[in-house]
């Protein structure tokens, strides 16, 4: 059965990406599981596409990789939060919550 | 007739950031690939299974590399930039005797100075050029999800 999938409003990747990295830092395979785990695979974050998206942050400076270990002894580009990325995050939580609220209020009033 | 030789270092360093975009991806294809061999998938299947779950990996290599050379480079000429400016405006105030030019020299170097202030605070860059997002990659699954 083929599954069928509406996309998402613009940013909320980057939304769910400074979530998960808010708690620890992760590397990308890291961050695609957490999403689908937490979401108990309702989102879907398509692998490759995840990296331009990293890449972009990197650039803006939500974010900042550095190189590591990961859980199974191979070396992994990590990425955490910048400061810069914490504020976006709030921000964003804030203006999110607004919206699906304000949805929430339309859908109720018909 | 002048010849254009390619700088042995930008060739390098574009070479190094592909390396390591292909290793980071690499990294994930193969996590999905000893994933789906933990779920019992046979072995010939689970790196075309992971290969094709992750993508075009050429495109996504290339728009990450295109990404972070396009990140240094901008970073790279501002640097320089705000160099030049400090320089020309230090010889303006050595070199002028006149008190009004010596201020545009003042003024040069404090320019230089606040502009290397906005690089040093990251993302100041990003706000200035803000990034072409497009976003089909992520979506909400309105059936039971299947992954291969």
């Amino acid at each position: 059965m083929a599954n069928d999938r509406t996309d998402l409003m613009q940013g909320t990747l980057e939304l769910l990406i400074l979530n998960t990295l808010a708690r620890e830092s992760m590397h990308g395979y890291g961050i695609v599981q957490r999403i689908h785990e937490t979401t108990e695979d309702l989102l879907k974050v398509e692998d490759g596409s995840l990296y331009p998206a990293l890449y972009r942050m990197e650039e803006r400076g939500l974010i900042k990789s550095e190189w590591g270990v990961s859980e199974n002894n191979r070396r992994a580009k990590f990425y955490k939060l910048t400061r810069t990325g914490q504020r976006k995050l709030e921000a964003e939580r804030a203006n999110w919550n607004r919206i699906s609220k304000a949805v929430s209020k339309i859908l109720q009033a018909t | 007739m002048k010849i254009g030789i390619p700088n042995p270092f930008t060739f390098t360093s574009r070479q190094k950031t592909a390396a390591e975009v292909a290793e980071e991806l690499q990294f994930h294809i193969d996590m999905l690939e000893g994933k789906f061999t933990q779920s019992g998938m046979p072995a010939p299947q689970e790196k075309a299974a992971a290969v094709k779950r992750f993508g075009d990996l050429d495109n996504i290599k290339n728009q990450c590399v295109n990404i972070n050379r396009r990140n240094s480079l901008l970073r790279r000429m501002l640097k320089t930039f705000t160099i030049v400016l400090a320089f020309t405006g230090l010889s303006i105030i050595i070199l002028a005797s006149d008190y009004k030019v010596t201020r545009i020299g003042t003024m040069l170097i404090l320019i230089s100075l606040f502009g290397r202030l906005l690089l040093h605070a990251r993302g100041c860059v990003g706000s200035v050029f803000p990034p072409r997002t497009r976003e089909r990659s992520l979506s909400v699954i309105n059936d039971t999800p299947k992954y291969t």
